[in-house]
Formats: C-alpha cells, sequence, structure tokens
C-alpha cells in the first residue's frame, strides 16, 4: 500500500531535476496522472539502493578467495585518478553473483582460482599471495594468464559488477557509471548529447512531400 | 470492472495461444467482434511498476525472456550433426510475459514494400533458397499497417522517405525527438547522398489513447516500458480487449498440446497451470499466436506422430528466418549520451531494394542505435586492451559511441529449421525444440556488404573510431520467421492466405512464423497487420459457422 509514495516522490524529484521542462512542464498534469496510475511508473535506479544498503561481508568467498580475486579485478578495471573496481566494490557483486545467479559457475570458478594460485606460486614461491604481491609483479603475472578460462570470467564478473545495479553489491555509489559517464536518472530531454544540440531540423529531400496527421 | 474468466469446462470462442504483437490484436479484435475468447500466455502479467531498469536482469539472466535452463533448445548447423545445448543461451530468444515481444521490443516499426511480396517472381529462384511470392500483396495488407499505426500507436513522419511504399494515411504521432546519433547517421548518410528519415517508432511522442510520451529513459529493446509509452500489447490492445467483457486473459498458463477430436478438429488447448497441474480449455477454435519458434513447436508436439499436427506439407518449423545485419560502431569526438532517449531516431531505406548489379541477393535497411552500458562493456574492439589502464580507458569513452546497424534479409531455406529434440525437455517435461541453422551464402556477402556502407556513413559523419561488425555465421535470432509459411498450394505451405492451417479447418496461426519472406530487419508491425487482416477473416468465418 504504502509502494506508490516514495515511488512517485522519486519520479517527481526526477522531473524537477531537469533544468528546462521542456513537454514535461506541457504535459504535466497527465503525465502525472499517468505516473499516479502506473503505480511508482517512473521509479529511477534510486529505488534499488534504497532497498538494499551495500554488503560488507562476504557471504561465498572466503576472505583469502576474495583478496584474491579483488586484486585481480583492480587490474582489469584499476584505481588511480579515478576510482576502479576496489573502490566499486566490484568483489561484493562477485561474491553475490556466485552465489545466487552463477552459482552453477562456483565450482569451476574456484577451480579455476586454485589453479591460478598454485601456478603463480611455482613460479613466485609459496610464501606470499598473487594479491601480496607488488603490482609489477601482478601484472607480469596476468599478462601470461590472461587467455585463461578463469581470467575471462573474472574479467567478466568485474564489468558486470562495475556496471550493474548497485543493489548487486557492486557499483558502489554508482562509481561504475562515473566512470562510464552514465548519470543515474530515469527521464530525460533534448538535448540528449552534443551533437543534437543545435540540429536545425529534417530537410526534406526534393520530390517528397511529408505530411503530419 | 472486474475481469472476465471462463472455466475450462465452458467452450468458448476462440483461444488464442500467445499474448504478444498478434495475439493481443487477434483477442481485441475477435472479442470486440462479439466473441468469447481466452488467450493463454506461458509468462507472468507484469503491471507497469514491475519493469525495472534493470540490464543484468533483462540482458543476462533472462528476466523477461524464456530461460535456458527451464526453457532450453539445442543448435546445429547442419542436420548430420547432433544438436547441442549452448553454453548458458538460448539460439531462439523471446518475451515470456504478458505481451510477449512486444513488450521488450526496440519498437522500430518499418511497413514492409511493395518489392516484399514477390521478390520470388521478381528474382528467384535463387539456388539453395526457397524464395516464393506471399499470397497476398502489399496494398491487401495497407489498409491494416495503418491500422497498426492509428490503432496500436506509432510516432513517424508520412512521405519524408523517397523509398517509402504508398500509404493511406500520415502516422498519427509526430516523429520522436531527434538524438545524436540520428543527427550524426543524418549527417554521414546526406553527405553520400543518401535519404535518412525520422524512424517510424511503436513509441508515443505525444499523449495518445491514454497513455503518455515517452520519457526517453534510454531503455527500450529488452525493457518493458513501465511509463507504458511504447505501443507494447499489454498496454495498448489487451485492456482494450478486456474491456469487452468478453476476453479472459490466463497469464501462466503453457499451452503443451492442441487438443483434437477423431473428426480432426480442434477442441481446445491442453496447457500447464500456475502451479503446473494439466489443463484443457475447451474452444470452438483454436488461434496459434504464439511467435515463430512456439507456435512450431507447439504442432510439432501436438500430432499423433512424428509429423505434428497441421504439417501435410512437412513445411512446419521449416524455413526459419532471422534477419541477418551488418554494421559498425564508431565513436566521436563529443559525448552523444546515447544512454538516453529511445533507441532509435534515423533510418534509411536506400538500399531496401536487392540489386542484381551487387552480386548477391539482399536487401536492407539502416538505424542510428545504440544499447545500455553493461551490454556495451562486455566487448571490446579489437586492438583494444581487454583488462588494464587501457581497458579502463576504452570504458570511460562509453558516451562517445554509437552504432549504425543494417538490418536485412535471410533467404528461406528448408534445412533452416526448428524442430523436436529427440531427448531434451522442458521443466515441464515438454519435449524441447531443436534449431538447426545455416546462413545462406548471400545473406552472409549481404551482411559484409552492408558492414561496408555502415563504415562509409560512419566515415562521413566524422567518426574518429568506425569498427566494423565482424562476419560471423548466425546462431540465433529474435526475429523468428517464416516457420509455418503462408501460401495458396497446401502441399508447400501450411497456412492459407486468410491464416486458416490447410489441415485444420478451425485452427488458425498468425505471428512471425506466417512470413513467407524475412523483409528488412523490423517484422513486428507486419506480424501486426496481418494479424489484423487474419482476425477480420476469422471473425467472418465464424460468424457464418465456417470454422
Amino acid at each position: 500500500m504504502d509502494q506508490p509514495i516514495p515511488s512517485r516522490r522519486h519520479f517527481l524529484a526526477a522531473v524537477g531535476n531537469l533544468a528546462s521542462a521542456g513537454w514535461i512542464a506541457l504535459n504535466w498534469p497527465q503525465i502525472a496522472a499517468a505516473a499516479g496510475h502506473a503505480g511508482h511508473a517512473a521509479h529511477d535506479m534510486h529505488d534499488m539502493q534504497d532497498m538494499t544498503p551495500p554488503p560488507t561481508t562476504f557471504t561465498t568467498l572466503s576472505a583469502t578467495e576474495a583478496a584474491e580475486v579483488g586484486a585481480i579485478a583492480n587490474l582489469i578495471v584499476p584505481g588511480g585518478t579515478t576510482p576502479g573496481a576496489r573502490d566499486a566494490r566490484v568483489i561484493y557483486f562477485i561474491d553475490n553473483a556466485l552465489g545466487s545467479f552463477f552459482a552453477a559457475q562456483l565450482p569451476s570458478f574456484r577451480q579455476g582460482l586454485a589453479d591460478f594460485e598454485s601456478a603463480y606460486a611455482t613460479r613466485h614461491g609459496a610464501d606470499k599471495p598473487f594479491s601480496a604481491a607488488p603490482e609489477a609483479e601482478q601484472v607480469a603475472w596476468l599478462q601470461e594468464v590472461d587467455k585463461t578460462a578463469f581470467f575471462t570470467a573474472v574479467r567478466r564478473l568485474t564489468v558486470l559488477g562495475l556496471i550493474a545495479l548497485p543493489k548487486y553489491g557492486g557499483n558502489y555509489n554508482n562509481l561504475g557509471w562515473n566512470l562510464l559517464g552514465v548519470e543515474d536518472s530515469h527521464v530525460w530531454e533534448p538535448p540528449f548529447g552534443y551533437y543534437d544540440k543545435d540540429y536545425a531540423g529534417f530537410e526534406p529531400y526534393p520530390g517528397t512531400k511529408p505530411y503530419t496527421a | 470492472m472486474p475481469r472476465k474468466t471462463y472455466k475450462t469446462s465452458e467452450t468458448v470462442d476462440f483461444v488464442v495461444v500467445g499474448s504478444g504483437a498478434s495475439g493481443g490484436i487477434m483477442a481485441r479484435e475477435l472479442s470486440r467482434a462479439g466473441f468469447s475468447v481466452v488467450v493463454m500466455e506461458q509468462g507472468p502479467r507484469m503491471a507497469p511498476e514491475d519493469f525495472e531498469h534493470d540490464e543484468l536482469k533483462y540482458r543476462n539472466l533472462s528476466g523477461i525472456t524464456n530461460n535456458p535452463t527451464t526453457n532450453p533448445q539445442t543448435f546445429r548447423r547442419d542436420p548430420s550433426q547432433k544438436a547441442e545445448r549452448m553454453n548458458g543461451r538460448n539460439p531462439l530468444t523471446y518475451a515470456r510475459i504478458v505481451g510477449g515481444s512486444s513488450a521488450h521490443f526496440n519498437a522500430n516499426f518499418w511497413r514492409l514494400h511493395e518489392i516484399d511480396f514477390i521478390e520470388g517472381s521478381r528474382l528467384g529462384p535463387i539456388a539453395g533458397a526457397s524464395l516464393v511470392d506471399w499470397p497476398i500483396t502489399y496494398a491487401e495488407l495497407e489498409p491494416y499497417y495503418t491500422k497498426v499505426e492509428w490503432e496500436v500507436g506509432v510516432s513517424g513522419l508520412a512521405g519524408a522517405s523517397p523509398f517509402d511504399p504508398p500509404r493511406s494515411k500520415p502516422y498519427p504521432m509526430p516523429p520522436l525527438p531527434v538524438k545524436s546519433s540520428g543527427v550524426l547517421f543524418e549527417r554521414g548518410a546526406r553527405k553520400l547522398g543518401l535519404h535518412p528519415y525520422p524512424a517510424p517508432m511503436a513509441i508515443n511522442s505525444v499523449f495518445y489513447k491514454g497513455r503518455p510520451p515517452c520519457a526517453q529513459c534510454g531503455l527500450c529493446g529488452g525493457f518493458g516500458c513501465e511509463v507504458m509509452a511504447k505501443s507494447s500489447s499489454v498496454w495498448t490492445v489487451i485492456p482494450e480487449a478486456e474491456a469487452t467483457g468478453r476476453c479472459e486473459i490466463r497469464a501462466e498458463s503453457y499451452v503443451f498440446r492442441i487438443g483434437m477430436n477423431r473428426a480432426g478438429r480442434a477442441t481446445g488447448v491442453h496447457y500447464f497451470d500456475r502451479a503446473r497441474n494439466e489443463q484443457f480449455q475447451k474452444a470452438r477454435a483454436v488461434v496459434v499466436c504464439a511467435n515463430g519458434s512456439e507456435t512450431p513447436k507447439l504442432l510439432l508436439n501436438s500430432g499423433t506422430n512424428a509429423e505434428g499436427l497441421a504439417n501435410s506439407s512437412g513445411a512446419v518449423g521449416r524455413y526459419l528466418m532471422f534477419n541477418k545485419g551488418g554494421g559498425a560502431a564508431a565513436r566521436f569526438e563529443h559525448p552523444l549520451n546515447e544512454y538516453k532517449g529511445a533507441n532509435v531516431t534515423r533510418v534509411l531505406h536506400d538500399f531496401y531494394d536487392s540489386d542484381p548489379k551487387r552480386g548477391f541477393y539482399g536487401g536492407g535497411g539502416f538505424d542510428a542505435r545504440s544499447g545500455g552500458p553493461l551490454t556495451w562493456g562486455q566487448s571490446v574492439p579489437k586492438g583494444t586492451p581487454t583488462w588494464g589502464p587501457g581497458f579502463k580507458e576504452y570504458l570511460e569513452s562509453y558516451t562517445y559511441w554509437m552504432n549504425c546497424s543494417g538490418h536485412g534479409t535471410s533467404l528461406a531455406q528448408e534445412t533452416n529449421r526448428i524442430d523436436i529434440d529427440p531427448e531434451l525437455k522442458d521443466a515441464w517435461g515438454v519435449p524441447a525444440m531443436r534449431v538447426t541453422y545455416k546462413d545462406h551464402p548471400d545473406d552472409k556477402k549481404h551482411a559484409a556488404w552492408l558492414s561496408e556502407r555502415a563504415v562509409e556513413i560512419m566515415d562521413a559523419a566524422g567518426a574518429k573510431q568506425i569498427v566494423p561488425a565482424e562476419d560471423a555465421e548466425a546462431s540465433g535470432g529474435v526475429h523468428l520467421l517464416g516457420t509455418c509459411r503462408m501460401g495458396n498450394d497446401p502441399s508447400t505451405s501450411v497456412i492459407d492466405k486468410y491464416h486458416r492451417t490447410h489441415d485444420v479447418r478451425n485452427l488458425f496461426l498468425c505471428d512471425g512464423s506466417s512470413m513467407v519472406t524475412s523483409g528488412r530487419g523490423q517484422p513486428t508491425q507486419t506480424i501486426e497487420a496481418l494479424a489484423f487482416r487474419a482476425a477480420d477473416f476469422i471473425g467472418k468465418f465464424a460468424r457464418t459457422g465456417d470454422i
């Protein structure tokens, strides 16, 4: 019963944030009515975050596994002057995914991780794990194994964790979307980008007679 | 008004199997004509607020589509091979909710052109293909294309394309606002002497029939439209069918066999209800609108032998077509922000007709479009690092990219087909579909040709980087066409020009499976026009006792 109220609030907020109202102002009463009719017809992505606080513990991976996989992820999308996989808490997405919708992949993922670690230990010694190695050594090792199925799996999970909705555990504070340049809103109006700002309108071709209702 | 429900023991006039682009229209037209109708839909009914902007769920986890785990399919290139399940996906994808694939389509609504209906006699025969004429012409379908545009709701600019086929009315709504991809596409194409024009889209650009205009959220293809601006059956014809008080939409009802009596007449449908209990709904006639994969599957699973039902021609499941295409991705100097706004705003049809001078059969249209960030981020162009700082830099370029996408013909081939896998069953125990598909050599040549044109258009538009689509064999699709083709000859086609099966008098089929040729890439408006036309005839037959 309470659902439409916050959702409607979100919709109003989204519309209110627009600098120039355009067709929204023109059509406001009908849009508001339609949104109300639709329950939370125009819920934005924030709804997901409101309902699900970001995870802070691992439920599928062990802390050791998470450290290793997290280190790989953070070399796939490194931090630095702009946030990377670690800042976006991608490892929590991976932990969540392998414990739920990608659970079928967990055994092969674990086997892949074990193979990754044992191969690394054979080369560099078993005294410290990959995640504790200097970054240059980590990068050099990944360059040797980046065609393996395990690395490919970590890479895919890293990208998904960076860009999927925050409710899945990653993309913390929209850092993934920020990296891509994606703003979090539901409603847009033109101009959308650089090139449609000064579009002069559609010019008919010789011999054609466009017509409207 | 409470929604009408029928008991399974009641003999309704029509059971319609499927609630998508054609099923919804069939339901509205037949119920408005005074008939009692039950629509069976495999999937659940979703309210506007149930749709989410969740690209992971909808694009990667089969959120509203047939799920490879519960609705598995097998695939092979050649009949000599053993078909296998594909890794994590199905070859054929469709939405499995009330509204069907009309709920998650991109909403490109292109009419076929006059040539599409007569290519067999104009361009055939073609070795290795079955290119034949339709039993109807564009002129016969034109009033129904217009009906789709006005009854369902399409925005566009009539007469803007020099290649537009004849039309009796303009679009009821003006085009959607152009986005940067449309501007660049138009700029490049015009420089080359081509004729891009505002895209006809089944999306409201203004308030129309009680639904609001597009909120420009950017997530059309693969997603349901929670503001109801997209003209999906679930927001348009289905509520209108229910408003007659004679139509029930029965969700989570999976029809697995058509009931038949000894006289060779359909008696209703066997289905699993939401608790997976078997039920039987009695009906005077059955209209299957289940899509180009589920319709042949249902017929093949409904026979008393391997031939299946209504398959004296042997054509059920054969002549499967997708829409083969080619294109290019392009990066520009400034942000386009393609994640905002309806997916497509400009198209062109200069290359629509097949031209023998090209050295192969094939025609197509182009559009400027985009994909969501999650889908985009999972692949990188050749030569771009797949991890590390170079990959991160690529991710940061997302808003600078667009796609120039060519959509074209697939030739009908007898060996490309859907049949029943000899071993695999789905989660309900229903024998699953097996897909056999190999591109015709002309389809591949045409796709590569389209990619070359896309590169030219993007280059003329000033792109800084252009990535042509890789030439790859088709291994599935979402446009599922031709598998119960219509025709005048019962020995070579499954349905007649009125969508009645040649073999069973009170069994009708209408969806992508009815199409004889593939068109150029955007089949939904044609499927809907066929549905309006078929419903006219089926209603007449029913009124005169001819079912």
